[in-house]
């Protein structure tokens, strides 16, 4: 009878240390599979690539190819977006569209369009053999580049005119596209490409870390992204009242 | 990879490089074609061999003008070389070939005949010190080019004279 006692809890320990492997065994797999992104089981689990931060650009909207094209003067003239870490911002505009004509006034004044600090701009029409080049000639000024490219347009897949693309070279990837009826509708789709960027890649908590001129910068970036410009009344508060309006409401 | 097309002068471009190839419009006499080649954002406004443009230079960056001269250059000793120079070595590469004194920098210049045209090839690196990564991206852009015989000219390019 003893003996038997004996075999038995022999046994039974023996079965919980297999068991207890088994669960160990089967807890590595579930972890290794988590760290590969196709982990079952545990649904608030994030998978690798989304503890490190998302792929700048967040939704893939791709490279930025090289453009390369004729002048409207008839010379040549290439452009690669990605050799530095500005942004850049093509228009593909047409010179017969209607809805374009603003744009090619406000594209060749970069600096009255308030986008980032150090934003290249180029415009880019389709080639010569489906444009007007002494059109488009008479309306470059010369201030930025303009190149003529159908290959350009079938590159960045663009639907029509106007069509606008924002590229961060940085990351060498388009970080925002579509269409703008207004230029102020187009600095609008700039400032909340920036921002969906940032957010994306984690580079919002970097810039808190920000201090002195680059830090005022980025105040000034998002201040005007909120509308919020020189001279704006909330600027410049006379009572407590223009800080805190909920009190005066309570 | 881009291709960039002008003046009977085109470049497949390497990866990261831009460029520009014009005529300039000059008030008398006649102008020969120009090309240009950067990695870095290449200005609008830029001196035939790269004023405006090396002084935007980083240290890992490279820039190049070809620039043809006229025919009446044809058979002179000074392009008297067949062809283009290629491969470039670090040792072509001195700070004391260059047209505008940045420190650090460092050029190399070469004259020759190619497709019955005469050019100028003048190269700068962002960093001498950098020379042996850099070179080989020269080299690259070297290869690239494709360069035409000059084009016929037609009657109405001549001079008509009275």
């Amino acid at each position: 009878m003893i003996a038997l006692v004996v075999v038995s809890t022999f046994l039974v320990l023996l079965l919980g240390v297999l068991v207890a492997g088994l669960l160990r065994s089967h807890a590595d797999i579930l972890r290794s599979l988590h760290e590969l992104g196709v982990g079952v089981g545990d649904p608030t689990a994030l998978p690798r690539e989304d503890r490190a931060g998302a792929p700048p650009g967040g939704p893939a909207l791709g490279p930025a190819p090289a453009i390369a094209g004729l002048t409207p003067s008839g010379d040549a003239r290439a452009f690669a977006p990605t050799n530095s870490d500005r942004l850049t911002l093509l228009g593909f505009l047409s010179s017969g569209c209607t809805s374009c004509a603003g744009f090619w006034q406000a594209l060749q004044q970069p600096e009255d369009l308030q986008l980032p600090q150090g934003t290249r701009v180029v415009i880019v029409t389709k080639g010569p053999e489906l444009e007007i080049p002494a059109q488009v000639r008479s309306l470059s000024t010369g201030r930025v580049p303009v190149i003529m490219s159908s290959e350009a347009w079938h590159d960045y897949q663009v639907p029509g005119s106007p069509f606008f693309v924002l590229i961060d070279g940085a990351s060498a990837r388009k970080v925002g596209q579509g269409v703008a009826g207004h230029v102020s509708q187009l600095i609008d789709l700039v400032h909340r490409a920036r921002f969906d960027e940032r957010n994306g890649d984690g580079a919002q908590s970097a810039e808190t870390a920000l201090d002195g001129p680059e830090r005022e910068a980025a105040a000034d970036h998002v201040l005007r992204a909120a509308g919020i410009l020189p001279g704006h009344p909330s600027l410049y508060p006379r009572t407590l009242d223009d800080v805190f309006p909920d009190r005066r409401a309570g | 990879m881009a291709t960039i097309r002008a003046h009977g002068i085109a470049s497949q471009l390497p990866s990261g490089f831009e460029a520009k190839i014009f005529v300039r419009d000059v008030p008398v006499g006649v102008a020969h074609a120009v090309a240009q080649f950067a990695t870095f954002p290449l200005p609008d406004d830029v001196g035939d061999f790269g004023s405006g443009a090396v002084s935007l230079m980083g240290p890992v960056d490279v820039y190049a003008t070809l620039f043809e001269y006229g025919p009446e250059s044809l058979g002179t000793v000074l392009f008297a070389r067949q062809g283009r120079p290629s491969p470039l070595s670090p040792g072509d590469f001195s700070p004391t070939v260059l047209r505008r004194g940045v420190p650090g920098q460092s050029g190399t210049q070469w004259f020759f005949t190619e497709a019955g045209r005469p050019f100028s090839f003048y190269a700068v690196l962002g960093s001498h010190l950098q020379r042996a990564l850099l070179v080989p991206r020269v080299n690259t852009l070297l290869a690239s080019l494709t360069l035409s015989p000059p084009a016929p000219q037609t009657p109405s390019d001549r001079v008509a004279w009275n």
